[in-house]
């Protein structure tokens, strides 16, 4: 047997996505609006399913829906809408600080949160669940 | 009915699928898929024109250019190489490409090598980790989502929109396609599962358990593809493909108007079958991509081999005696998934079932007219299906 180890730190350009990347270490939502159809992609598209290209980015209000969640090993995450986007987006969840319970996600109940600043780098979608009253 | 474009399948080969022990590398087992395949086809060396390699990522391979060092290994040195890529469609993408080149009538005889050592040469965490970058690795890539995640959300829109009984559909796919590889000499988990194993494997991707869930593995499938018009004489009886499709969709799950719908599977499909002027109904035999269990009943959908979903599952019409059997080779989930090796070897089990010298006991006794082979990568972000014709003599 070979053995060989390789430690790669790519340090990767974000380039048209940039308003997008930084929005989420910001804690925004940053979608893009295509200029002919007004069709709102998020995470951004860049070509709309029209074929136009050209548009600009807009700030949502960053709040969200879960419309199937899934749970195990492998993590909670969720299709979610955010408000204001055309397109659902898979989003890692949060639970509340004072939820302990995780078998919620057992359940099929609707949830909503938020996004929050990230403290890294790595542009992670990740929805703050708000607090659920009992 | 064919085309007139018709090209032959003069060798077909697969090496066990399953997790290496023995210190053979990939290098090895593509060398082997290849000879056999040749050895079948009763071609030489000399008589084959390009090589064709899938393998989906130089992270499993830590080879860069495999295509030029499998060529050099298989005494191929000087043909035409490619590799062909396009995530765990790679295999069959790169039979459509073999396809496309002896259809050009420039190639007469062309080889297609599938290979990727998927489970020995890096631990299960690395490797999970690098498929959750086959996605979009800039949005779902850097939120950590696993192939799993994506999948169990997709099967999630999936069965809303079929209303029926996810879990009981999820057992019998997994019991039987692992039944089926206990008859496969070269399949990586031949189990007898039952429903209650399944219950009990740790839940991965809700409604995902382990056991819905294929293997990584390690192996090597290969053909020899050759025009109609210089077929090995002894080779009357192979099969002839007939029909390829190929299409894409969507890469983000939530920007497809269906996210349960595996749309760029049903466009492939659509384009295969109108090259081999057949409809879907006509196909007798499948190996479909189930790299998940709820993939495969996504995929039987889409490729519209069923107009009832639930009421032909309940019927026993894809059983190893049904009316269309799918995964007879156990498919990814009981004979393993080599990423790159996955569509030449479905492919590859669709031809040797046609001309009646697949496995014994898996052998159908009343060969089908066509056979289908369904290739994707992502969750259906990329998909490639290839229709296959029984000889008139076999």
């Amino acid at each position: 047997m070979i053995r060989k180890k390789l430690t790669l730190d790519y340090q990767l350009n974000t380039g048209w996505l940039q308003p997008y990347v930084e929005g989420l270490i910001n804690g925004q939502a940053v979608a893009w609006c295509c200029a002919s159809c007004q069709y709102t992609s998020f995470p951004p598209v860049r070509t709309c399913k029209c074929g136009r290209t050209d548009g600009e980015f807009k700030v949502l209000n960053g709040e969200a829906s879960t419309v199937y969640r899934t749970y195990g090993q492998d993590g909670n995450f969720a299709l979610a809408k955010f408000e204001g986007a055309d397109t659902a987006s898979v989003v890692k969840l949060a639970l509340p600080d004072e939820v302990q319970d995780w078998s919620l996600f057992e359940s099929n109940e609707l949830l909503s949160g938020c996004l929050k600043p990230l403290q890294k780098t790595s542009p992670e979608l990740v929805l703050h669940i708000h607090p659920i009253e009992n | 009915m064919s085309s007139g474009r018709d090209v032959v399948v003069s060798g077909a080969a697969l090496t066990p699928y399953n997790r290496r022990k023995d210190n053979s590398s990939f290098r090895d087992w593509a060398f082997s898929a290849f000879n056999n395949a040749l050895l079948k086809s009763t071609l030489e060396h000399q008589d084959i024109d390009a090589l064709f390699v899938a393998s989906e990522s130089d992270f499993f391979t830590l080879q860069l250019n495999p295509a030029t060092v499998i060529a050099n290994d298989t005494g191929l040195s000087g043909v035409s190489a490619a590799r062909i890529e396009g995530g765990g469609a790679s295999g069959q993408l790169a039979v459509h490409a073999a396809t496309r080149a002896i259809q050009s009538g420039q190639v007469s005889h062309a080889a297609v090598i599938g290979v990727d050592p998927s489970a020995s040469q890096l631990d299960a965490e690395s490797v999970k980790n690098l498929y959750g970058f086959s996605f979009d690795a800039w949005t779902d890539g850097m939120t950590g989502v696993s192939a799993t995640v994506l999948y169990a959300l997709s099967f999630q829109s999936f069965m809303q929109r079929m209303k029926f009984d996810a879990s009981a559909q999820l057992a019998q796919v997994t019991i039987q396609n692992r039944a089926n590889a206990v008859k496969n000499p070269c399949a990586h988990l031949g189990i007898e599962h039952t429903a209650h194993d399944i219950l009990n494997s740790p839940m991965i991707a809700a409604p995902y358990r382990r056991l819905h869930c294929s293997p990584l593995s390690d192996g090597a499938a290969a053909l020899i593809l050759s025009r109609s018009d210089c077929m090995p004489t002894q080779r009357n009886n192979a099969a002839r493909i007939v029909g390829t499709g190929a299409a894409t969709d969507a890469l983000h799950l939530g920007a497809r108007d269906d996210s349960g719908h595996f749309k760029a599977k049903q466009s492939a499909m659509q384009r295969a079958c109108k090259e081999a002027r057949i409809t879907p109904d006509q196909i007798g035999v499948a190996e479909v991509y189930d790299a998940y269990a709820g993939a495969q009943l996504q995929a039987i959908d889409a490729l519209g081999l069923s107009k009832d979903l639930d009421c032909d599952l309940n019927a026993g019409d894809f059983s190893p005696d049904g009316r269309c059997p799918v995964n007879l080779s156990g498919g990814l989930m009981g004979q393993g998934a080599p990423a790159g090796a996955i569509g030449v070897g479905q492919t590859a089990s669709i031809a040797l079932l046609l001309e009646g010298s697949y496995f014994e006991d898996l052998q159908l006794p009343n060969i089908p007219r066509y056979g289908l082979a369904d290739t994707h990568g992502g969750v259906c972000t990329t998909s490639a299906v290839t229709i296959v014709a029984r000889s008139a003599t076999a």
